[in-house]
Parts: C-alpha cells; structure tokens; sequence
C-alpha cells in the first residue's frame, strides 16, 4: 500500500485554510500550465472554471471579513496589505477564467497575468513548487 | 521525450465533505481532463460499482454515511480485488486498517495538490489501474 499526503503526526482533518490554500496553489498551477502553453480540453476548462469561481467568491468573502474588520477598529497597514492579496487572488481568477473561456489574450494580458502570478508567488513563498508534469501536457 | 498517455480512465470520489470532495474533483478533472463521478455516501457508490460499466480508480473518505470507506473497502476487496482503493481520512489509525484490508493507497489529510497529482502519476499515467 502507498501512502500519499500529511505525516503521520500531522494527520488531521481538512479546514477551510487547507482548501483555501490548496485551490490558490491549483489555480498558480493552471495559470502557469497555460503560459506554458499546455492543452486545455472540456473537462480541463470546466475544471479551471470551477476553481476560478470558487477562488473569486472566496476572496470576496475574506475580502469583505476585513474590510468589515476595518470599519470597526483603525486600520493596520498588514490589514490592507492582506486587502490587497485577496484583490490579487481575486484578478487572478478572472484571468484564469478568462483563458479557460478562450477570450483573447495579447502580449500585454499576457504580462499582466505574468506579473500578478509572481506576485502572488512571491507573497504566498511558492518557490520552485510547479515542476511540470507531463500528463498536463496532454490533453 | 516520452509523453505521458491518460487513458479513457473512470475515476470516483465518494466523500460528503462537500468542500473536500469538489476540490479533489476539481483537482483530478483537471488532471486527467475526464469526467469524474461523485458520491456522498457509500452505498450510492456501492451500487454503482456493482454495475457492469468501467471503473479504474476509487477515493473514499473514511467517514461517509451509509457504508463507511473502511467497510466499502472491504466489500469491494472481496467481489473486485482488481479495483483499485485510494482510501482517504484525518485518522491516522485508519492507515494500518487500510493496509490489513488491501487498500493500494492510502491518502492522509491534509492533501495537496501534489499528492493528488502524485497519484494521478502512479495510479493513472504509469498504468496501474486496471478494471
């Protein structure tokens, strides 16, 4: 038998940052897969879209938690830099769904989507996570 | 450079996390660009595999209601030993008992992407599921 996930000692259920994070880093992944020019197809689209939506509601949702947190005490300078990252989040997944509806993309689209995925990156320490795998490369 | 192949694979996930099961599907759809069926309980599932239609892979959560994972492991080791089991859980007790009762994989929560994709490597590119 294999064994594929959490060390034995950290073996838990899954919470809502778990999956939060998760979908992020699936969404980092078929940004990236996409620049790179990897083959969409039906299911693969619908999938990107689910994520996409998802990512874009739940953002919304943590967005508006601070934003309401705000309002009711004096904004901290890390308050809206965490406004800032779900934002990010958030034009993310519209570029994701974006490409997975086959909407015209350009050089510039093509940066912007660059530059908000290093970002993100960046702020999340996603460093030299997204090996390729070769079954994205078939559609 | 050798490309990997996904087959008209069928895949299953039976989980009544709703959050945890779509984002496995989500996952595994975009892996292997195919249509995944769910279940929330194991006895829609077990009914489902007693039909005679294709099925290579199962993820199952532990805890599900009707038929548990661990049960629904068991029954289908005995009628379809060739089916393969992904059994899924937050218990890490439910590892040995997956072992004793022939599960192929065990995936222990939290997951990530990369384990999903891992298995997607092993269980689905490198051809080790068979019906």
């Amino acid at each position: 038998m294999q064994k594929f996930g959490a060390h034995t000692h950290n073996i838990r259920e899954m919470d809502m940052d778990d999956i939060f994070l998760s979908r992020l880093k699936l969404l980092v992944i078929m940004a990236k897969a996409f620049l790179d020019g990897c083959p969409l197809g039906e299911n693969r689209c619908r999938a990107i879209l689910e994520n996409a939506r998802h990512m874009e509601s739940e953002a919304v949702i943590l967005g508006s938690l601070l934003s309401k947190f705000k309002q009711d005490s004096i904004s901290t300078g890390a308050m809206d830099f965490d406004h800032l990252f779900y934002q990010r989040v958030k034009l993310l997944a519209a570029m994701v769904k974006a490409f997975a509806q086959a909407h015209p993309l350009g050089s510039h689209r093509r940066k912007s989507l660059q530059d908000n995925l290093d970002i993100i990156c960046r702020i999340m320490m996603f460093k030299g996570e997204f090996v390729r795998r070769q079954f994205l490369e078939v559609a | 450079m050798r490309w990997a192949i996904i087959s008209n694979v069928k895949i299953i996930v039976i989980d009544d996390d709703k959050l945890v099961r779509n984002f496995l599907v989500t996952t595994l759809e975009y892996s292997v660009n195919r249509d995944i069926l769910t279940f929330d309980n194991g006895f829609s599932a077990w009914v489902y595999i007693n039909k005679p239609e294709p099925l290579d892979l199962i993820f199952s959560d532990a805890n599900i209601p009707e038929i548990d994972g661990i049960k629904l492991l068991s029954q289908i080791k005995k009628k379809y030993p060739k089916k393969k089991y992904i059994l899924m859980s937050g218990n890490p007790a439910h590892e040995k008992i997956a072992n004793q009762l022939g599960a192929d994989a065990f995936l222990a929560k939290p997951f990530t992407v990369y384990d999903i994709f891992d298995i997607v490597q092993k269980f689905v590119v490198e051809g080790e599921s068979t019906t």
